[in-house]
């Protein structure tokens, strides 16, 4: 499951494809140095790009989008884990050769944990927050960080929006 | 210009690596240097460069239609015509047509012309084919490039170059490998054996070997890879109070490996589908192919404790749940089809089957007939009885040579439960023979440790370790007709002279006495060619009267000599044969006036006739 919730992270939430176009756009291999400090206006970002990308990617290794554009309500839990296993384990193997994920804060769920940071995009309190920023809390979700992005240079005479081709077999 | 490394290519059935090590000349004897990997550059998706450790041994013919333009590009070429490693591999599964495979048994297949462009061997009308030499090539190619897109200081052509190949390749299938290095614009590679290779790699890991072995030591290596199955005795023998090492046998060439173990379990798990009624088509039954090769190296795996592991055939189409195929591999499947089929218990006298079988994968090739290894492991230290004594073979009182420790090589090795069979099977044979138990050689990384021990032996030939002395693995021979009254309908009986002794040394160079021949010049002459793996005391000019089965006919050899200007019509000329520093086998016509003529082997007319 973690395939699919990196995935729809980076799909519908702001922040991982922003990480991830932007090293994709920037000069290769700028990781390891500190953001930079003042760099006027970001340059424009096609998302639908990466997120096809990453999305066709998923498709072909592991025919994610199949899965989830199919019904599944006629089959048994038994059908439906039998294939899923085979997509989990495929899923994951491609998140990870082009994204390496690390959690957020290395710690144990459940744990008291002081937030490394006050911005909201990468720490999110919950519960009764007080009205100042609170320093720190019980960790819930360690969160997820692209900390390298490795996708392929995207192919300008390729046309992007072609998650997967049709096949057609000839016997 | 010095080369700066030694570079080791494992030329696999299906993966290839190359490894390579410094050569410092100034480094002391025992200080061996580091031998590394080199990451392969390859096409893995349409527009995906990646590096890998391995090269899938594929070839893939794309037609207009098979990938978007410019997809294909790589590091040293914006536009190839073809594509090797694993995109090859991946999109060969899905249009077989165009997919060459396997090119490395081809090369050493004697019932076709292996210069001709036959790969792929079931390709449709209208696409472009190659000859096993060229697809090897293409590999050696590629390695090449990938080299000199990552070490552009020390070009490719300059470095000291090492190709492996199985010890059962004999004369031919060796040229052949050494031609398709020539044509990739290697210079001077040197050919190395990958059981030798294996045992380098061994020693490399372990420079105390000599407390481990000791004179007299019989070594046996058994190194099973996807498509082959390879056997060599290496002796331990003493020279200048030193340890010294004699390749004293080699086996047949046995086309039997882990992708027969691989397709045995899936046509295993395809019967009992279709005995639940559900039918699977070819392109299913590939994909079961490659996820019982997964599901089986989960099984093996001495840390997963699971005795099932679910195989799953994924529905066509876009409706995945729905046409999902369940299947399961168990334990039990694995160790019958692997105990029972491919490592059975036989006693040491049990012979394989000879009975061609239909092939396996692809019908051109002559799969090995008898899955059995240990019936060819029997027949392998069988053979080795029959022969007379060569070097320090330690034998039991049945003649069975018995080795002291056993080296195991190759993926299918890496499952404990088929080393701990072949053990088990080496000891009963040894009890019988009245020796105690074989002692295992630890090699560890058996995907890679041809390619590095190549680039091991590499050094050694610089003086830079021990080197394993080696020579011919084979006798060979010219065949004679003998000079009787021809019968209608028999041919004229043949005896085979003996041209190169076994074990003749690389570098060495030798005249057959007591025979000439009259050649006729401007027209070709053409010899037959036999060659031995078992016969291994014949003396160069010794003739064999009766070509048994011990003697393989290999293509025939032939020579042109020119038509000279005095009009003379014959030349007497004799035999030379000559074993080159690479070892390489050439075989020479020489005139009494000194004048010499090459050999060359002639494959094509061999399939004509």
């Amino acid at each position: 499951m973690l395939a699919f919730r990196s995935f729809f992270q980076l799909l519908f939430h702001g922040t991982l494809p922003e990480a991830v176009l932007t090293e994709l756009n920037l000069a290769p291999r700028a990781a390891g140095r500190p953001a930079a400090p003042a760099t006027p206006a970001p340059p424009p970002v096609r998302t639908a790009d990466g997120a096809l990308q990453m999305l066709a990617i998923l498709q072909r290794d592991a025919r994610l989008v199949d899965f989830i554009m199919e019904d599944i309500a006629p089959y048994s839990d038994d059908q439906v884990g039998a294939a899923v296993r085979t997509l989990h384990d495929q899923c994951r193997e491609s998140l990870t050769r082009y994204l390496t994920l690390q959690p957020v804060i290395d710690g144990v769920e459940g744990t008291p944990t002081r937030a490394p940071s006050a911005d909201p995009s990468v720490v999110k309190f919950i519960g009764n927050v007080p009205a100042g920023a609170p320093s720190g809390g019980t960790l819930r979700h360690k969160g997820w960080r692209a900390v390298k992005v490795d996708l392929p240079a995207v192919n300008p005479r390729q046309d992007s929006t072609v998650v997967a081709p049709a096949e057609i077999e000839i016997e | 210009m010095e080369p700066k490394y030694v570079i080791g290519i494992d030329l696999g059935t299906t993966n290839s690596a190359l490894a390579y090590a410094e050569i410092r000349p100034d480094a002391g004897p025992l200080d061996t240097p580091e031998v590394r990997l080199l990451a392969i550059s390859q096409v893995v998706n349409p527009g995906e460069v990646r590096d890998e450790d391995l090269l899938p041994s594929f070839l893939y013919l794309p037609g207009q239609a098979d990938f978007p333009p410019g997809s294909l590009a790589l590091p040293w070429d914006p536009q190839p015509g073809f594509v090797v490693g694993r995109l090859a591999q991946k999109r060969g599964v899905e249009n077989a047509g165009r997919l060459v495979s396997s090119a490395k048994s081809w090369l050493s297949h004697a019932g076709v012309d292996r210069t001709a462009s036959i790969l792929p061997f079931h390709a449709p009308d209208g696409v472009p084919k190659l000859s096993p030499v060229e697809a090897s090539r293409r590999y050696l190619e590629h390695f090449q490039r990938a080299w000199d897109a990552k070490m552009a200081d020390a070009p490719f052509f300059l470095q000291q170059v090492l190709v492996t190949v199985p010890a059962s390749f004999d004369a031919v299938a060796r040229e052949l490998t050494e031609r398709a290095a020539e044509e990739a614009g290697y210079k001077g590679v040197t050919l190395i054996e990958e059981p030798q290779a294996a045992f380098y790699a061994w020693i490399d890991r372990h420079p105390d070997w000599r407390e481990r072995v000791q004179v007299g030591d019989l070594i046996l290596v058994v190194d099973i890879g996807g498509g082959t199955t390879d056997f060599t005795l290496i002796a331990v023998t003493e020279r200048g109070g030193e340890l010294a090492l004699d390749r004293v046998a080699v086996g047949e060439h046995i086309l039997l490996g882990g992708d027969n173990i691989d397709l045995a379990l899936a046509r295993l798990v395809a019967d009992r589908l279709s005995e639940r009624g559900t039918r699977i088509d070819t392109f299913q039954l590939q994909a079961l192919w490659s996820n019982c090769r997964i599901a089986k190296e989960k099984l093996l795996d001495p840390a997963a404790a699971s005795k099932e592991v679910p195989v799953t055939i994924l529905g066509k189409g876009t409706g995945l749940v729905g046409g999902t195929i369940k299947a399961s591999l168990q334990l039990a499947d694995v160790e019958r089809v692997l105990l029972d089929g491919f490592f059975p218990a036989v006693p040491n006298t049990e012979m394989p089957q000879r009975a061609r079988r239909v092939g396996l994968q692809e019908m051109g090739l002559p799969y090995a007939a008898d899955a059995a290894v240990t019936r060819h492991l029997a027949r392998f230290l069988r053979q080795q009885a029959a022969s007379v004594e060569h070097g320090a073979v330690r034998r039991g009182p049945s003649g069975l040579a018995c080795p002291t420790h056993v080296l195991f090589n190759g993926g299918v090795l890496n499952a404990p439960m088929v080393r701990e069979r072949l053990l088990e099977v080496l000891d009963s044979w040894l009890g019988e023979e009245g020796f105690p138990a074989v002692q295992p050689l630890t090699g560890e990384d058996l995907m890679h440790a041809v390619s590095r021990g190549a680039a091991y032996y590499g050094n050694a030939r610089r003086g830079r370790g021990v080197r394993i002395r080696g020579g011919v693995p084979r006798t060979y021979y010219v065949g004679i007709e003998s000079a009787m009254p021809s019968v209608p309908g028999f041919a004229a009986p043949l005896k085979a002279l003996t041209v190169v002794p076994f074990g003749m040394e690389e570098g060495t160079e030798q005249r057959i006495p007591n025979r000439e021949f009259g050649l006729v010049v401007g027209e070709p002459a053409e010899f037959r060619f036999f060659a031995s793996a078992v016969r291994k005391n014949d003396q160069p000019g010794d003739l064999i009267e009766d070509v048994g089965d011990e003697l393989d006919e290999l293509p025939p050899m032939g020579v042109e000599l020119p038509a000279a200007g005095d009009g003379a019509g014959v030349v007497a000329v004799s035999f030379e044969t000559v074993v080159t520093e690479t070892g390489m086998l050439q075989l020479w016509c020489v005139a009494r006036d000194g004048r010499r003529w090459k050999l060359e082997f002639n494959v094509r007319e061999r399939v004509a006739a």
